[in-house]
């Protein structure tokens, strides 16, 4: 008996924290998701930006490019991100915190992303690259018109991932004192005492955005599926 | 009527690494001529075809079209390419678009169409090949044939000067090669200057008005469909006609 009125107490006392600490996340998960969406947003472009130069096979920008993606997958993002927030400004190049992480983000999510997207450029059967040429087409309508449509639709499961790790990878801003889910996480657990309850709500909020997100997806691909039998 | 010379080839050359694929073809082809190219596999048929609209790089000679001569810039060849048209073995209609926006795709994005006006000539050429009702649905609902006819209209959307033809039914099931046939020969009555890379022997008979048997990348032997198919002179091609009837 007695322990079960002990299991209550301390279920009741989990809810409590819970219910009173849940409320005061928002403005950090709010960081959070304009952290990811910023993010995803500018890695997309980057993505694009830099898989247009890889494309065009001129040598140095082919250089430059791989260089970019080799770095960033080659070092731990959190190194990425000491660099550019402490590293950065020795040589004269200061950003604010938010700038900072948001860059740091980007540059890392644009580097994997644009690999999707030539992934599924190489996809493309070459087939449809003559059908453009044999209609009068340029490199550049053919790219436009018909590579990229089908190269887009191809990359949605493999991006939809990586917007995934984007959102959770947003959490190490939190190093560079940025108050988003994970700082305040681990602030309210030093004001509590309390991890278990605290965590459960970080975990949450994470768990419900990404859901979210991969709804989107799937819907997103399910629309743009409607020329498959 | 059959006097201009649309279409001249001087002297092509192609080569893959080492291997010679085609060794100085000359050709002319005139206005409203059907003309078939026939020969053995790795004989360079479709490596003809496939220099002509430089889809491969030539690696000699020249091509002349209505007398001037296409220069291997990249916009020549665009404004060359615009005016041939060419239908493909696997069709290679674009997946993502439906079938009237397959058909006007090029006089919309090459020659800058109007939309609506591209929509309606879409439509006519779609009836022209027996599919206006699959206007709206996506290639991957049509049957290998179906394709094929679309290809077409969407080469034919471009009013071409000139209709190249690489294996145009290779790739269908045997019931769907005849509605394929039946178009092309529809163009060839009306008066559509066509170059037909070919297995068809009994198609190209009825339908050219010269054939062009290739051996080894070169012309081994040209002549009407009589010449080619019942007084064969070159003895490659003697062999090529025992082998195939």
């Amino acid at each position: 008996m007695r322990v079960v009125s002990e299991l209550l107490i301390e279920i009741k006392q989990f809810l409590s924290i819970v219910i009173a600490f849940a409320p005061k996340f928002l403005p950090a998960v709010l960081k959070t998701l304009e952290l990811s969406v910023v993010s995803i947003l500018l890695g997309t472009l980057f993505g694009l930006v830099v898989v247009a130069l890889k494309l065009t096979k001129l040598k140095t920008l082919e250089k430059i490019t791989n260089g970019y993606i080799s770095i960033v997958r080659g070092t731990p993002l959190l190194l990425q991100l000491y660099f550019i927030f402490y590293g950065l400004p020795l040589i004269g190049l200061e950003f604010s915190r938010s700038t900072s992480a948001i860059i740091g983000l980007a540059f890392h999510s644009g580097a994997y992303i644009s690999e999707i997207f030539r992934g599924s450029i190489n996809s493309i059967h070459y087939g449809q690259e003559e059908a453009g040429k044999a209609l009068g087409m340029s490199k550049y309508q053919i790219f436009i018109h018909i590579i990229l449509p089908q190269a887009f639709k191809r990359s949605v499961p493999a991006l939809g991932n990586q917007f995934i790790i984007a959102v959770k990878d947003s959490s190490l801003a939190s190093v560079i004192t940025i108050t988003e889910t994970m700082l305040i996480a681990r602030q309210f657990v030093a004001a509590t005492y309390n991890p278990f309850p605290i965590l459960f709500i970080a975990g949450v909020y994470y768990y419900v955005i990404i859901t979210i997100i991969s709804r989107l997806l799937r819907r997103l691909e399910r629309r743009l599926s409607v020329n498959e039998r | 009527m059959k006097d201009k010379v649309i279409l001249e080839i001087n002297n092509l050359h192609k080569s893959f690494d080492d291997l010679e694929v085609l060794k100085g073809i000359d050709l002319s082809i005139h206005e409203g001529e059907v003309v078939s190219i026939i020969g053995g596999s790795g004989s360079g048929k479709s490596t003809l075809l496939r220099c002509i609209n430089y889809l491969e790089k030539k690696t000699k000679g020249e091509i002349y079209f209505e007398g001037r001569k296409v220069e291997s810039t990249p916009k020549s060849r665009n404004e060359f390419r615009a005016r041939v048209g060419m239908v493909f073995q696997h069709f290679y209609l674009f997946p993502h678009k439906t079938i009237i926006n397959n058909v006007m795709m090029g006089p919309v994005i090459v020659k800058k169409k109007d939309k609506r006006l591209a929509r309606e000539s879409a439509y006519r050429l779609l009836e022209k090949v027996g599919l206006e009702e699959k206007a709206d649905v996506y290639p991957d609902m049509l049957s290998g044939g179906q394709k094929q006819r679309v290809a077409i209209a969407r080469a034919l959307a471009m009013e071409p000067d000139i209709m190249l033809f690489d294996e145009p039914t290779s790739a269908l099931d045997p019931e769907l090669v005849g509605e394929v046939l039946q178009v092309i020969q529809r163009l060839a009555k009306d008066g559509m200057t066509m170059m037909i890379v070919t297995h068809e022997m009994g198609f190209a008979k009825e339908v050219s008005d010269k054939i062009i048997f290739l051996n080894e990348g070169k012309v081994a032997e040209i002549g009407t469909p009589y010449d080619i198919f019942e007084n064969p002179k070159d003895e490659r091609l003697k062999s090529f006609i025992n082998s195939i009837w």
